[in-house]
């Protein structure tokens, strides 16, 4: 290993197992891995594919089995280090009910902060900001059991967004949420990866989730099955048949216009994008 | 689910909510101390006054107060029937093998203002804090505690937490309820076990949905580095004013005059 690597994760043949009572079930196996900060990454994967284990890895609630995760060069099973690996990479989960800590959104926005010792005036503002941040400042002395569920889990992404990490982990954010909130959250994460350079990671079983991402992981029983550009893994159609997955109807469209012999640009990301681009030709 | 319920909080900016919440749990204490050492009615009563007008600068509607009430009209009823039947003494009328005191209905009466000062000084601090003030008032007056090796701060935290989770649970439980009732399930059987039975079917999910959410909790507070220890942001943001320091004050002589009048 060569020294501390800031500003990046590292993955390192990492694997993980859990002990059941008479077998032992492979989450992860032989995963190398390197995320530099200001990406955006996406991970996708079906049930058991290892993908929440993946997360968790991340930031240190799970520790692998052999290998080592380094988020800038610290090792998440030092347990001395594992404080500021927290502050430096935050979670927001998948069940949003599950999440909220606080009986008052301003609260549950400041919990972060307020375990990290940060002086009150500092709190105070960072809970401004990041209400701001994702618009709820009108929602910051309701209790979040009566926000709606995509209320709730942009309240989540404040509350993470007030320790100001540098990575940010999104376990299947959208997965209970209805479309039109899912679209929002979704915004809200390509706003905060371009304009405040926090390396966004979402992970998701759903493709249309993550044609916002630079770099798409796939993952296929503990292993890192495909990687590149949405539009490069979406590309090979046999693959990802073989596990059972499905590609958006967007990236079916590109190919059958690719076939007729047109290029389509890389950054297309909507069928309305899509449709502008075609009238174009 | 969103109307007002027992004793939560009900945002607003009059001069009791803006009371420090030390202030006002050292006056509840205060209240129930004078309320349990004193017997005379007169006072008691002038001490009702002084809730009720609490209430009233508290800007909560005297309705909502009114319907809370409701919810304990059979303890008061209760109360005062046995105290006025069950006390011996000069008797009023007669019924059947049991007499109306005349020291029974004063008792009574006295105790069934008892209650109705303790619940409304309660349901007033409730509705007028944040359940986060409240712990973190709760956890400023209990810190001494930590020097006999009591975590303060994890039961403040226990407590947040279940004000948190209270309404959560209520919800899913009616889930549950409209999921079996969807299945054939009666929870309004004459029959007292059968009844059981079926509470006992939602209980069960109920308790196994809570542990999954306890654990799922445990790891989203693990991830924004909780670590127990005490929470000074929380505690900062306590601030005395002079009118917490007259209050308290006066608290304290309506508190003597009650322990010297009883």
């Amino acid at each position: 290993m060569s020294g501390r690597a800031e500003n990046m994760i590292q993955l390192i043949d990492v694997s993980k197992e859990y002990k059941m009572a008479d077998s032992c079930r492979v989450a992860l196996q032989h995963i190398n891995l390197t995320i530099s900060e200001g990406e955006y990454i996406g991970i996708l994967g079906l049930n058991q594919s290892g993908k929440s284990t993946l997360a968790r890895l991340l930031n240190g609630l799970l520790k692998p089995t052999t290998g080592q995760v380094l988020i800038n060069g610290m090792a998440t099973d030092s347990p001395q280090e594992i404080r500021q690996i927290r502050q430096l990479l935050g979670m927001v989960f998948q069940n949003p009910d599950n999440q909220l800590i606080c009986p008052v959104v301003e609260e549950e926005i400041a919990f972060g902060p307020e375990n990290l010792g940060l002086p009150p005036e500092e709190v105070n503002k960072r809970v401004d900001w990041a209400l701001e941040l994702v618009g709820m400042q009108e929602m910051r002395y309701h209790a979040p059991h009566l926000l709606s569920g995509g209320q709730k889990q942009k309240v989540a992404l404040a509350s993470v967004l007030a320790m100001q990490p540098r990575y940010l982990v999104l376990d299947e954010p959208t997965s209970m949420l209805d479309p039109l909130s899912r679209r929002e959250i979704l915004e809200h994460l390509c706003r905060i990866n371009q304009e405040n350079h926090i390396t966004i990671i979402l992970i998701s079983h759903h493709p249309e989730d993550l044609l916002d991402a630079k770099r798409l992981i796939l993952l296929h029983e503990g292993s890192i099955y495909m990687q590149g550009t949405p539009k490069e893994v979406f590309k090979d159609m046999e693959k990802l048949k073989a596990i059972g997955l499905k590609r958006p109807g967007l990236y079916q469209l590109i190919q059958q216009v690719e076939e007729e012999g047109y290029r389509i640009d890389d950054n297309i990301k909507t069928i309305p994008q899509l449709v502008e681009m075609i009238c174009r030709i | 689910m969103n109307d007002i319920k027992l004793g939560q909080y009900v945002h607003g900016y009059s001069l009791i909510h803006l009371l420090d919440p030390r202030t006002k749990i050292i006056c509840c204490t205060f209240i129930v101390i004078s309320i349990l050492s004193n017997h005379n009615f007169w006072y008691l009563l002038a001490y009702l006054g002084l809730i009720l007008a609490a209430i009233k600068y508290s800007g909560i509607p005297y309705k909502s107060i009114w319907r809370s009430m409701r919810g304990i009209r059979y303890l008061l009823l209760i109360t005062f029937l046995f105290q006025a039947v069950l006390t011996p003494g000069e008797g009023l009328i007669q019924l059947g093998a049991l007499s109306v005191t005349r020291e029974g209905l004063s008792i009574g009466l006295i105790n069934l203002l008892r209650l109705v000062i303790l619940f409304l000084g309660s349901i007033l601090l409730l509705m007028t804090t944040t359940p986060m003030k409240l712990s973190a008032g709760l956890e400023y007056l209990l810190l001494p505690l930590n020097k006999i090796k009591i975590p303060v701060q994890h039961f403040t935290t226990i407590i947040s937490i279940s004000f948190r989770f209270i309404p959560t649970l209520v919800e899913e439980s009616i889930i549950i309820k409209d999921a079996q009732r969807s299945r054939g399930a009666s929870f309004d059987s004459p029959k007292i076990f059968s009844n059981i039975k079926s509470y006992l079917a939602i209980l069960i999910p109920l308790l196994a949905s809570s542990m999954l959410r306890a654990e799922e909790l445990a790891e989203a507070m693990d991830s924004r580095c909780y670590g127990g220890n005490p929470n000074q942001y929380r505690m900062q943001s306590l601030k005395y004013r002079r009118v917490d320091i007259y209050l308290i004050i006066f608290m304290t002589m309506v508190l003597f005059m009650g322990l010297f009048l009883g």
